[in-house]
Formats: structure tokens, sequence, C-alpha cells
């Protein structure tokens, strides 16, 4: 009789799982050998599917009305992303740039600035890649580029300020022999500093023990792993990270791609540069499926952060540190929303399995960085609701293979209301949002939202909506007669004109970010928008 | 009369010191040959190829020198299709030992193996073109690697560890082939060629080279031959050989057998890099089902590539389409085709053979 009640309660619940989670795959028109990669890319933010053969560069640009094709014509291509890919706006331009990372070296896809190009950049260098990311190393504002190396120190490619690569290794990874297989680009110790987790594999026990660089402030690292009780020595190519408690501070699910050495391990971050293995009795003590990609992300909104990746499941996560796995269609794959709902999706080869969605609420942020990167890659994202504190930090290349979303995704379970968002940027400066509309896309520009500036600023003006898609209002006392100009991001100037009415119709602007200046009296105000 | 005695002695005298020196008759030691090859242990690497004098000029004939010895694993490596010429070389008065048939030869302080790389049928021209020659040099207990690659002209080869790309086009038993030929970077040597990350080279094992050879002055026991030259002190009657894979006389699983060892087994072994995944490619090993992967369950999940189709295990016997194995053997995609380097060209010979292997097993899996 208990085992009839035990196996009825675990059927529903798995059920109740299910029906709390769930999949429509559908087929996309992608073309491409590497089909690893969805992240926006004519700078409308709203994610796109990107597939890369040697000469072509496949995009599916997503619109309301579907997916539309593009297809971008490149040289063809030193090295392919056959390991891994990632994606990040390392010239600034206002699109982003692919990095493929191939088993003799890395190639760089640099967007040529119109949106309808991409020029190739092969340095030259022999690496045997792996996970590669885009990341702010050095804390100057210029997006750097990281590549693990398989056989050797890891090297990275530091933007001198002019968007030239600048080659560099050791510092960051130094094992002679490599092994350097997930590099994660996170704040563990919540000091703004950007760190690094080295997820490690193969070899002799010092090769595939785990690295934790604590980011010095000064373009150097320090190995903190054993002291952090982060030094595990499993067979691991990626880590998730996210925080899965929602005490404030990233924790870990390292993950395996044998059982040779040790299963996977979920360490509980103590907040005080320690972690804590948390694994017995967490669902990650029993789940006997092994995979290169281990990564975060909440897919059924209800403000806990699950992992995918292994053995066509989703952890879900339950809230107090122990997960449960569900069936779905994939365990590798790219994520995003791609279908603009606020629900995210997963993406691999040919194939779209759409989040069928569910009463939760969330929150999609843009962060655009100005004195830091253009992306808000390595800004520390929070937000404040009933439910309690929630912690992203934007990140270029998670998991191991796949490059996913650069927008930050909430999901805030049935809480109504979103009382703060904090945005910490690398540069230093905090913006905070109060009160921001729930299941919709709030857009940050770093710096314009600082609190006890702004008010004695007073500005000009407001704008809405942003994103805009046709008319743009402008809002503000006594404007009929002021002047309005519009700049493209990159400093082109594409409008002017008086204000009017308060209505300007920016429909026929090519997607991108945009600069809206207005003159009134002599003083002049800006503020940013995202054309879609 | 004393005068002309003085006058005979200076006349005679030299022809009976040259006569003396004639030999005739009277028997002298035997001038020992020793080996011109140059190898200072301070001063390697050399930066040319000819440096080490371990050939006769033309350099590109690679006629080797006295003391250099042609050798040949019983089952090569398949490198795109280039040949090899292998040779060993040791200094006076020292010389290998036997290990164990499975191990690698313990080889002296000093000691070279010298490995060129080339294709025949090179178009146009249809000519023979070297394009590497891979050092391996023991000093002082410890492996060093040296890697030259030759010149268009073929005159010389020089040290270069940057790794490059060369394109050659040949022709194969009638049909054109092409590869953009990979030779490695020097931090590339030792992903292969180690033992718990410590250098060593591939192919000596006494299970490799327990075979005839025909040199230039008749054919014989490789072993036998290098222990009479003075390059291996002894070993055993019984050795643990392989075959080669090539030979269809042979046994079809010995030769698929032979052929993992010597193209995998120095990454899927104990104490290689990949030794956390469950095979142990090693002939030594590969009698037993279970180390050859049969019926064992992947760790990596690869049917999300195009090209696969649905694999269930590493090896599905008596079906190579659910076979892992066969897949990775039977693609250029880098990220999951075996072995991971030292091919860009798929080896249709070997995985014809593999297949019909697979195919012909007999094993159930649960």
């Amino acid at each position: 009789m208990k085992t009839k009640i035990l196996l009825l309660t675990a059927f529903t619940a798995f059920t109740a799982l299910n029906a709390q989670l769930s999949f429509t795959t559908e087929d996309v028109p992608s073309q491409g050998n590497y089909q690893r990669c969805v992240v926006d890319m004519n700078g409308d933010f709203l994610d796109d599917i990107v597939s890369v053969s040697a000469t072509n560069i496949n995009i599916l640009f997503q619109t309301e009305s579907g997916f539309e094709v593009g297809n971008f014509t490149t040289t063809s291509a030193n090295n392919n992303p056959s390991w891994t890919m990632a994606a990040g706006d390392f010239n600034g331009d206002g699109y982003n740039d692919l990095l493929y990372g191939g088993g003799n070296g890395a190639t760089f896809m640099m967007s040529d600035g119109t949106g309808n190009g991409y020029v190739e950049n092969s340095p030259g260098e022999y690496i045997f890649s792996q996970r590669t990311n885009f990341v702010d190393i050095n804390g100057d504002g210029h997006l750097d580029a990281f590549v693990c190396h398989d056989v050797a120190p890891n090297v990275y490619y530091l933007n001198d300020g002019n968007n030239n690569l600048e080659y560099h290794q050791g510092g960051i990874g130094d094992y002679h022999s490599g092994g350097h297989y997930g590099s994660l680009w996170v704040d563990y110790n919540n000091d703004g500093l950007i760190d690094m987790h080295m997820s490690k594999c193969g070899g002799e026990e010092a090769r595939y023990t785990d690295n934790l660089f604590r980011n010095n402030g000064d373009g150097t690292f320090t190995d903190v792993a054993a002291m952090a009780n982060m030094d595990n020595k499993t067979q691991t190519w990626s880590t998730a990270w996210g925080d899965f408690d929602n005490d404030g501070f990233m924790d870990a699910m390292v993950g395996v791609s044998s059982f040779n050495t040790g299963g996977q391990k979920l360490m509980r971050n103590n907040g005080d540069g320690t972690f804590t293995d948390v694994t017995a009795g967490s669902g990650f003590d029993n789940f006997n499926h092994t995979s290169w990609i281990y990564a975060p992300a909440d897919f059924n909104n209800d403000g806990y952060i699950d992992i995918y990746g292994s053995g066509s499941k989703i952890m879900l996560n339950n809230g107090d540190m122990t997960f449960t796995p569900v069936n779905v269609p994939f365990s590798t794959a790219s994520i995003g929303d791609l279908n603009n709902d606020g629900f995210l999706d997963a993406f691999n080869f040919g194939e779209v399995h759409f989040n069928d969605g569910n009463d939760n609420n969330w929150l999609t942020i843009n962060t655009i960085g100005t004195e830091s990167n253009r992306n808000g890659i390595g800004a520390r994202v929070e937000i404040y609701t009933e439910m309690g504190k929630q912690i992203r930090d934007v990140r270029s290349g998670e998991g191991f293979s796949e490059m996913s979303t650069l927008n930050t995704h909430f999901g805030i379970g049935t809480d109504t209301e979103i009382q703060q968002v904090i945005v910490r940027w690398p540069s230093g400066i905090i913006d905070t949002i109060e009160n921001p509309e729930i299941n919709s896309t709030l857009v940050i520009i770093e710096g314009e939202h600082q609190m006890g500036v702004q008010e004695v600023e007073a500005d000009l003006f407001s704008i809405y909506p942003n994103p805009v898609k046709d008319i743009l209002n402008v809002q503000g006392k006594s404007l009929e007669t002021a002047d309005f100009e519009i700049y493209h991001i990159t400093g082109s100037k594409v409008m002017t004109g008086k204000i009017n009415n308060g209505k300007i119709n920016v429909k026929h602007l090519t997607k991108g970010i945009y600069v809206i200046s207005v003159k009134k009296e002599g003083k002049t105000s800006t503020l940013k928008f995202i054309k879609q | 009369m004393k005068n002309f005695y003085n006058w005979f002695l200076l006349i005679f005298f030299p022809i009976f010191i040259s006569c003396s020196s004639d030999n005739e008759g009277i028997p002298e030691e035997e001038a020992e040959e020793v080996s011109p090859v140059v190898m200072d242990l301070d001063e390697v690497p050399y930066p040319k190829l000819s440096d080490y004098n371990f050939f006769k000029l033309p350099l590109a004939d690679l006629e080797p020198v006295y003391g250099v010895l042609p050798y040949e694993p019983i089952s090569a490596l398949f490198s795109d299709y280039a040949h090899k010429k292998r040779f060993v070389w040791m200094p006076e008065g020292v010389a290998a030992t036997f290990d164990g048939d499975a191990k690698s030869l313990n080889f002296p302080n000093g000691a070279a193996l010298i490995k060129n790389f080339y294709y025949e049928n090179v178009q146009p021209g249809n000519q023979t073109q070297l394009i590497e020659t891979r050092l391996m040099i023991k000093i002082d207990g410890e492996w060093m690697f040296a890697n030259y690659v030759w010149n268009e002209a073929q005159t010389e080869a020089f040290y270069d560890m940057e790794g490059s790309f060369v394109p050659v086009t040949w022709l194969q038993n009638g049909q054109t082939k092409e590869v953009n030929y990979r030779v490695p970077n020097g931090v590339e040597c030792v992903t292969c060629h180690n033992s718990s990350e410590i250098p060593l080279p591939i192919g000596t094992k006494p299970q490799h080279l327990n075979k005839n050879y025909n040199y230039a002055d008749g054919t014989k026991n490789q072993l036998q031959k290098w222990k009479e030259v003075g390059y291996l002190t002894e070993f055993p009657n019984q050795i643990n050989t392989m075959v080669n894979y090539l030979d269809e006389s042979q046994d079809l699983e010995k030769r698929v057998r032979s052929y993992l060892d010597i193209n995998c087994a120095h990454c899927h072994s104990e104490n290689g890099f990949c030794n956390y995944r469950v095979m142990r490619f090693g002939f030594e090993n590969t009698h037993e089902h279970d180390n050859l992967g049969i019926c064992k369950v992947p760790d990596e999940d690869i049917s999300h590539w195009p090209e696969v189709g649905d694999p269930t295990h590493i090896i599905f016997p008596g079906d190579h389409e659910k076979s892992v194995i066969y897949y990775r053997l039977n693609t250029t995609e880098e990220s999951y085709r075996m072995p991971l380097r030292g091919r860009t060209l798929i080896h249709e010979e070997g995985v014809g053979m593999i297949t019909e292997w697979i195919d012909s097993l007999e094993d159930t899996c649960e």
C-alpha cells in the first residue's frame, strides 16, 4: 500500500512537473555546419538564430511574424567554430561579433558596422580552442576575448582600445599541457570584479583539478580554488553557475563528462569566499547522465534557476537546493527567447523547442553599456520582488559549445510587482530602476538611472515606448518649439526636425540603438532608444 | 765495402718497410667503423636536419649513414595517407632494454628516433615530396621533441615548432586525393606522445617491433637485428605480438585490435589523456571485449550532429550504424572525429575494416 501511494505521488509529481514545463518542437530553416548560437545580431535585442559554415553566416532574424532569413558571405574562415562559439560587440559598433573556437586557432567574424556584413580576423596563433568568451578581462571598458586552450596555457586577446586584437598567453589557467575546457566568468565574491571558474578534464590529477581565478583588480588573477573548496577533481567540461537559492551569491553545479573520478557536485556559495558541497540529497547525487554542457536558465519562470544540458532533462530547481529532473526534447542547445513571450526557448540544429510557457510572470532586461562594454558583459543585475532577491551576471559563453542570449532574463513566479532593478556595471556605475513594468522588456542604459543624479538634471524630456517600432513619443514641458536630432549609436545623424506634437515617426530607421538629442532654450538633453 | 753496404741499405730499406706494411699474411685488427652522426646533447635541437648527419647526401634520399637503422612498426598510424620512413640511432656503447611486451623499449640517453613523412605521386609532376621529419631525442632521462619541415626544393629540412599547413595533391591507386596536411605545433607532440603526461615514443613496444624487416644486408627480425648491432640488450622468445592490419590473411579481429592500438591507444589507455573514458585500446587489453567498448553506453551524445544516426553503444555488435565508433571514424568534423588529431581525412580502408568487423560480432548486449 505504501509503495502504491509513493508511486502515485511520484507519478502525480512527475506529471505536475511536466505540466509546469513543456516544449513544442518546430523545424526552422537554419543552414550551416555549426548551429550553436542564439543571440541578437541586428541590434534590436530580439534573439536571432545564428548558424555558420566556413564561408557563410546564416541568421534567422526574429520578427513578430516569424523568422526572416539572412545569409552573409564571409571569406573562408581559417578556423570553424567546431568546438565553441561566442558572441559580443567587440568593436562597439552596435552589432555583435562572432568568435569561432577551432582546433587549430580562433577566428573572429567582426561586424562591419552596417549590420549587413562581417569581416574575418584570424590572428593566427596556434590554439586548440575550447570554451570561448567575450569579457572585459582588464576592466578598461573594452570587451576582450578569452579562449581556453586544451593542450597549453589559456590565451586571450585584449582589445587595445582601437579594436585591435592583442594576443596574450598565461596568467589565467597555466597548466602546461592544458586540460582547460570550460571557462565561466562570474563574480563569485560580489566584489564587483569579474572572476573566472575553470572546469578541467583529462590526464593526471593536477591537470583535471578545477581552478577558481579571483580577479585581483589589477589585470592579474589568483587561483583560489583550494582555499574556496572548489578544487574539484572530476572530469568536468562545464559548470552551471547561478544563485540557486537566491541568497545573493552565485552557486555552482559542477557537471561531469565522465564518472571516472567522481560525479556531479552542487556547491553552495557560503558568501565568504568558500563553498560547501551540498550534493547529497540535491538530486544531483543520483543524476546518472554525463555531458559537455551544464548551464543555468529559469525555464518555468518561477524565480528559481534551473539547469540544462544533460540527459535530455532539465533539472528543475525546487527552491531549496534540490532539483527534480523533467524530460525535455533537448540536451545540447542554445538558449534564448525566440518568440519574445518572456519564456526561454532552446535551439539545436534545425529545431527550436519553444517553451509552452505558463502563468508565471517575468522580466527581460537589455543592458546597454556606455562607460562599460556595450553589451554590459560582466554587469551584475539584481531584482527585488516579494519572493526576494535574484541575481544574474551578464555573460557571453556559458556551458561548453553554445552561445546563448545576452539578454538578462528573470522569472518572478506569481509576484506581480518588481520593487527595484539594480545594475552594477563593470565601470562601477550603479543604475537603479524603481517599479519597472512586469512581463516586458526593460532597457537599461548605463548611467541614466543613477540614484540622486537624475533629479538635478530634471530631464528635458522622456520617451516611450522603448524599444520602439514606429512612433516614438516624446514628452516634456514646452517642447513644441524644441529641435531634435537622432543619431545612430555609431555617430551618424539620421534624422532632424522639430518635436511639434511629440510624435516622431521612426519606422524607416533600421534596427539598432539610437540617441535622440533634444535642444530647448540652449540646453541639450539626450536619451537612447532601441529601434526594433 | 762499408760504403756500398750503406748505399744498399739506403736503397733497399724503404722497400722492406713498404713491403712489411703490405699486411699480407700479417694479421691486423679491423678498423672499427664509427657512426658519423653528430649529436651533442647540449646543442640540440640543431637548426637543420643535415646538422645531425643522419643521412648521406642528397638528404632527400634518406639513405642512412652507419649506425642509423631503419625500422617499422607492424601496424602503422594513419596520417592522412602520408608514407613514413623511420630510423633509430643510439650513441656508442649504450642500448635499449626490454621492459615488457606492451611497454615501449627503454631507450638510453642520446638515443634518437627519426620519422620522415612523405607523399608519392604528388601532382603536378608525379614526384615524391617530403613534408616533415619528426625527431625524439632522449636527454637526461627525458624525451625532447624536435620537428623539421622540408623546403620545396627538398634539399633541407629546418627546425620549426610553430606548426603549419601544407596542401598536397597526389595520385593514389589512380585516384586523385587532396589534403591540407597538418604539421603539428610543438605543444601538440605530448598530447599523443605521453604516458601520464611524460613524453614517450609510440610504436616502439616489442609488440609493435617483433617482425622481420628487409635490411640492406638481408631480412631479419627487428628485435634480433637491434640486439646484433648493440641497440637492444635482451628480449624474450615469447612476445604477444600484433598483426599488420593491412594483411587480409590475418584474423579480422586481430587486425582491428592492431589498428586500434596504433591509432588510438596512446590516448585511450590507463595513462593517456582520455583515460576517463572506458576504452582501453592497447593490444594487450583488447582481447577482452569490454575494453573495446563493445556493449558500452557512451558518455557523450553525438546524435545531434547531422551525419550521425542514432548510435546506442560505443560498439553495438552486429550493427555499425548503432556504433558511436563508426561515426567518429567516418567523419572529418573535428569536434567528434577520432583520432582527435593526426588526421583530417577519413581512412576509408580503416573504416571499411572496422565496419566489417562490427557487423560480424555476435556478442549480445544486456
